[in-house]
């Protein structure tokens, strides 16, 4: 009994304090939060402020949603949207841990690039979202290489804080039980390094999402981006918010799912977390 | 000394730094019986460290030669393994994932490791939290696990660099007295790097001091005090000349380091 007390005490405070997916008996808060804002906008929207163009109902929301979504352009805007997302997110996702691996091993590597991805990665490099049209075209190529480009600098970075972190004693305790390279990478560095890889796959999300967003404000044929910039063009604000609020809810899902991803390969690291 | 596994042959050890060279260790020789438990003592600075890692084979003697059961050594090798200091033990892996680390890199089947692993967790007094992180347990257990990964992989020589420099007195004690216990069911040969006088009589059969610049032994002292060795041991008359004797040899040897250089290195 006393045992598994102390076991039970030993595993749960650490892994509980991580971002994403509550633990058991607190995820009514984060229920009964989205509850209280969408309630507080409903009746605010029908009573305070009722001017349509400035914001509708949530209930005018769910109904324009329905109404295109019926009508297939949705379908079609989500699917061009995610699947630049993905590819843009993949791309710098393999750009990135590579270039930070070698920005880690090498001086040299490291000396070169250091100052290009610093300063790349504090310049709101969506700027470079006109230019890449004019590159690209109108087509999803465009999207996917500024989704790229603003996603990559969180993953190079923290690849490479990740991997300069591990500790020197472990890679010698390696050593010291003749461990290949590839068993002291596999087995060392990887696991090492994973908890900064997966923070920065984790900041990326959101500046990949801005990325396809920003980029189809400047061309498209389709996605949600262009289906914003086209509702607030016609005052069609029951469709803006939609779009807004499709985006917000797959970022938080991405976010949540890659903080689950942390919790299942890295849960030492939920520890240190605090 | 009549089956001798280790022995060090005229190693000496220069560092350069700054086209500048230090002599670390200047011309060691000793040998160590098969079975025996070997403590290396001396101040901070001495080079008792660097002797081990050039016997554990993570650094190489820049003249003379370590060998093992008459090889030479030329890195780390199946026949040794180092029980670390504090910290080195896999924060990602549990206490059990961290025992099987040697069996692993050597290739050896899951279960038949978690099999060996657990024994030997249940030998080191940590029966029950293999399923524990690192994070989770005493400065005293991870030293256990550090004690256990290096048996898994039952290495003939155990090279244990200050292992329990990091405890407080009483977990060292208790840790003293459970090495000893475990070493007499092993029957490892020891090399046993500590600054702490009374632990290295209190275990081992024979205590080299060394003294630095350059790290070199000065005396070569036989602990004949009968086995096995309970606590009270250490504050018996006997156990206290031998404490004094080295205490003698390292006095000097610290005054004169105080004396030549500005701060203690």
């Amino acid at each position: 009994m006393a045992e598994t007390a102390v076991k039970a005490r030993g595993r749960r405070p650490g892994r509980a304090r991580l971002p994403g997916i509550l633990p058991r008996g607190r995820g009514w808060r984060v229920l009964l939060s989205v509850l209280a804002v969408a309630g507080i906008w409903e009746v605010s929207t029908r009573t305070v402020f009722t001017n349509p163009l400035i914001i509708v109902p949530l209930s005018r929301v769910a109904e324009r949603t329905a109404a295109l979504a019926a009508s297939g352009t949705l379908w079609r805007d989500i699917y061009t949207s995610l699947a630049e997302f993905a590819l843009g997110f993949a791309i710098a996702a393999v750009v990135g841990i590579t270039v930070g691996a070698l920005m880690a091993v090498s001086d040299a590597v490291h000396d070169f690039l250091t100052v290009w991805v610093s300063a790349l990665y504090a310049t709101p490099t969506v700027a470079v979202a006109p230019i890449f049209i004019i590159w690209f075209g109108i087509g999803w190529e465009s999207k996917i290489a500024v989704a790229a480009l603003l996603a990559v600098f969180p993953i190079i970075i923290n690849t490479e804080a990740g991997i300069r972190a591990c500790d020197r004693h472990w890679l010698e305790v390696a050593r010291s039980f003749q461990a290949t390279g590839f068993q002291t990478f596999r087995m060392v560095l990887v696991p090492a390094s994973l908890p900064f890889i997966i923070a920065g796959l984790r900041l990326a999300v959101g500046r990949a999402l801005v990325g396809v967003v920003v980029a189809e404000f400047f061309g498209a044929r389709s996605g949600l981006g262009l289906l914003i910039l086209s509702s607030s063009q016609v005052f069609d604000t029951a469709a803006l918010f939609m779009a807004v609020i499709i985006l917000a809810g797959f970022g938080a899902l991405m976010v949540s799912l890659l903080s689950t991803l942390e919790r299942k390969l890295a849960p030492w690291r939920a520890h240190s977390h605090d | 000394m009549t089956d001798p596994i280790l022995s060090v042959e005229q190693v000496t050890k220069q560092f350069v730094k700054d086209g500048k060279s230090t002599e670390v260790l200047g011309q060691i020789s000793f040998t160590v019986g098969r079975g025996e438990f070997v403590a290396l003592v001396g101040p901070s600075g001495c080079g008792k460290t660097t002797l081990l890692r050039i016997i554990a084979g993570l650094v190489a003697a820049s003249s003379g030669a370590v060998r093992v059961n008459g090889r030479v050594v030329s890195g780390p090798g199946p026949d040794r393994a180092m029980v670390f200091q504090q910290d080195s033990l896999f924060p990602w892996r549990t206490v059990l994932q961290n025992v099987r680390f040697g069996l692993e890199v050597r290739g050896v089947g899951r279960r038949q490791a978690d099999a060996l692993c657990l024994g030997l967790l249940e030998r080191v007094g940590l029966g029950g939290f293999g399923s524990y992180y690192p994070h989770e347990v005493s400065g005293g257990m991870r030293q256990r696990v550090n004690l256990a990964r290096a048996l898994a992989v039952d290495p003939e020589i155990l090279l244990m660099d200050e292992p329990f420099a990091a405890l407080d007195a009483q977990t060292r004690e208790l840790m003293q007295m459970e090495l000893l216990r475990i070493w007499s069911d092993a029957r490892k040969t020891v090399i046993f790097v500590t600054h702490q006088i009374d632990e290295a009589c209190y275990l081992a059969d024979r205590v080299l001091v060394m003294a630095s610049r350059p790290g070199r032994i000065v005396e070569d002292i036989p602990i004949d005090i009968p086995r096995p060795r309970p606590l009270q041991v250490k504050r018996t008359g006997e156990f206290g000349r031998y404490v004094d004797h080295i205490w003698g040899l390292l006095e000097k040897e610290v005054r004169r380091a105080a004396l030549t250089v500005p701060s203690e290195g």
